[in-house]
């Protein structure tokens, strides 16, 4: 195992296990090899990881912290993606395709990331022995989820994906300024404060 | 026939002759006349089709309203897709507008091959990639452009839609009002 792994927390194994895990069956010697091809990347807060223009060279997991994705809007912003411990976060089209970013990526935390460039993972892909089988289910799943975000964002009201999401992620609403939630949920702040209120009403 | 399938993946992937008729010998030639429900809700997906001729559309619907997804014409993919890929029902009704023929390959049949070379998983990774740039541009021009500018780009780009598909379903692939989808299109008329 290279060094920067041996001095990591278990932990962090954990979380590529439990992603990994999600498109097949992978044991802790497979987990090993496959990190092999990774690097540990830490950032402070605040820190722009991906610029607008620039190509992304990374698959990430967060392993600690909070990286926000986003997309600038004439003279706006819309928060795409809100990773937390267990997320990937990417610019995928950029990596994918080896073109420049149109999403920009920043830490709101100190942030740990496990990171997979793209020849890395050429290589990976190639190499492992079921590389290029995990590679199609991890793309598959890619694809499924976003498939589910657009489904959702079509079908639901506000209403509905507000409480769904602080539902589900309850912890955000400490960790992260209210007007970047509203943003990821396409809600307008004022609508967002309101919903807030009608939630700590339900509640008591 | 085939040639158009070819093309379809040499801009996803080579492949050699001899593998390319591998997955040729795979497709199974099939017709659909048109407002033919390929796949149902509930319904699970078995089958992938390279669409030959004709349109289809993926729906799902919102209350009675159908809000469109996808439109795939000839050299396009159809399916649907979810459904194929995790087994589960469909939560789309992937119905024709025009009669359609195409080649079908079963999911069967693409896991034989998958289990057979990895040189299959790559090529399901390359169209599964496809599949996934094409939803996330999608989304990204949803988000960074005006409704004007959406419809403008969409109508330069496949001006051959225009023609071919009722109005109401294309104002709702955009995710604009049928009243805003008729005023800009007058206001295209004028302006040329």
């Amino acid at each position: 195992m290279n060094k920067a792994f041996a001095e990591i927390d278990p932990i962090y194994f954990e979380y590529a296990q439990k992603y990994l895990g999600r498109f097949m069956p992978i044991n802790r010697e497979e987990l090993i090899d496959l990190l092999q091809y990774c690097e540990i990347r830490k950032f402070d807060k605040r820190v722009v990881i991906v610029k607008e223009g620039e190509i992304d060279n990374y698959l990430n997991l967060v392993v600690k912290g909070l990286v926000r994705k986003y997309l600038p809007v004439k003279k706006s912003e819309c928060i795409l993606q809100l990773a937390t411990e267990g997320h990937v976060v990417q610019s995928e089209i950029s990596y994918l395709t080896r073109t420049p970013s149109l999403v920009i990526l920043e830490t709101l935390e100190p942030t740990i990331l496990v990171s997979l460039t793209y020849d890395k993972m050429e290589e990976a892909l190639d190499k492992f022995p079921k590389g290029e089988r995990l590679g199609r289910l991890i793309l598959a799943g890619m694809f499924i989820k976003k498939d589910e975000n657009r489904y959702n964002r079509l079908l639901k009201s506000t209403r509905e994906r507000f409480f769904e999401y602080i539902e589900h992620h309850p912890h955000m609403l400490q960790r992260v300024p209210q007007k970047y939630l509203a943003s990821y949920l396409q809600i307008k702040p004022e609508t967002f404060s309101r919903l807030k209120a009608l939630m700590a009403k339900r509640k008591k | 026939m085939l040639a158009n399938v070819r093309e379809f993946i040499n801009q996803h992937l080579e492949l050699t002759e001899e593998d390319f008729q591998t997955l040729a010998s795979k497709f199974q030639p099939v017709s659909f006349a048109k407002k033919t429900k390929v796949v149902d809700i509930g319904e699970t997906a078995t089958t992938i089709y390279f669409v030959l001729q004709g349109i289809t559309r993926r729906y799902f619907y919102r209350g009675k309203q159908e809000v469109i997804t996808h439109l795939v014409r000839e050299n396009g993919l159809m399916g649907s897709v979810i459904s194929f890929l995790t087994g589960e029902p469909s939560r789309y009704v992937l119905e024709t507008i025009e009669p359609v023929t195409a080649l079908a390959i079963s999911k069967e049949d693409l896991e034989g091959l998958f289990l057979s070379d990895k040189k299959w998983e790559k090529f399901g990774r390359k169209i599964l990639t496809s599949f996934f740039l094409q939803i996330e541009y999608h989304n990204l021009d949803n988000i960074r452009f005006s409704t004007k500018e959406r419809f403008i780009n969409f109508m330069k780009q496949n001006p051959d839609l225009v023609l071919r598909v009722p109005q109401k379903y294309l104002a709702s692939y955009l995710e604009i009002q049928p009243e805003t989808f008729s005023r800009l299109k007058h206001l295209m008329v004028k302006e040329k």
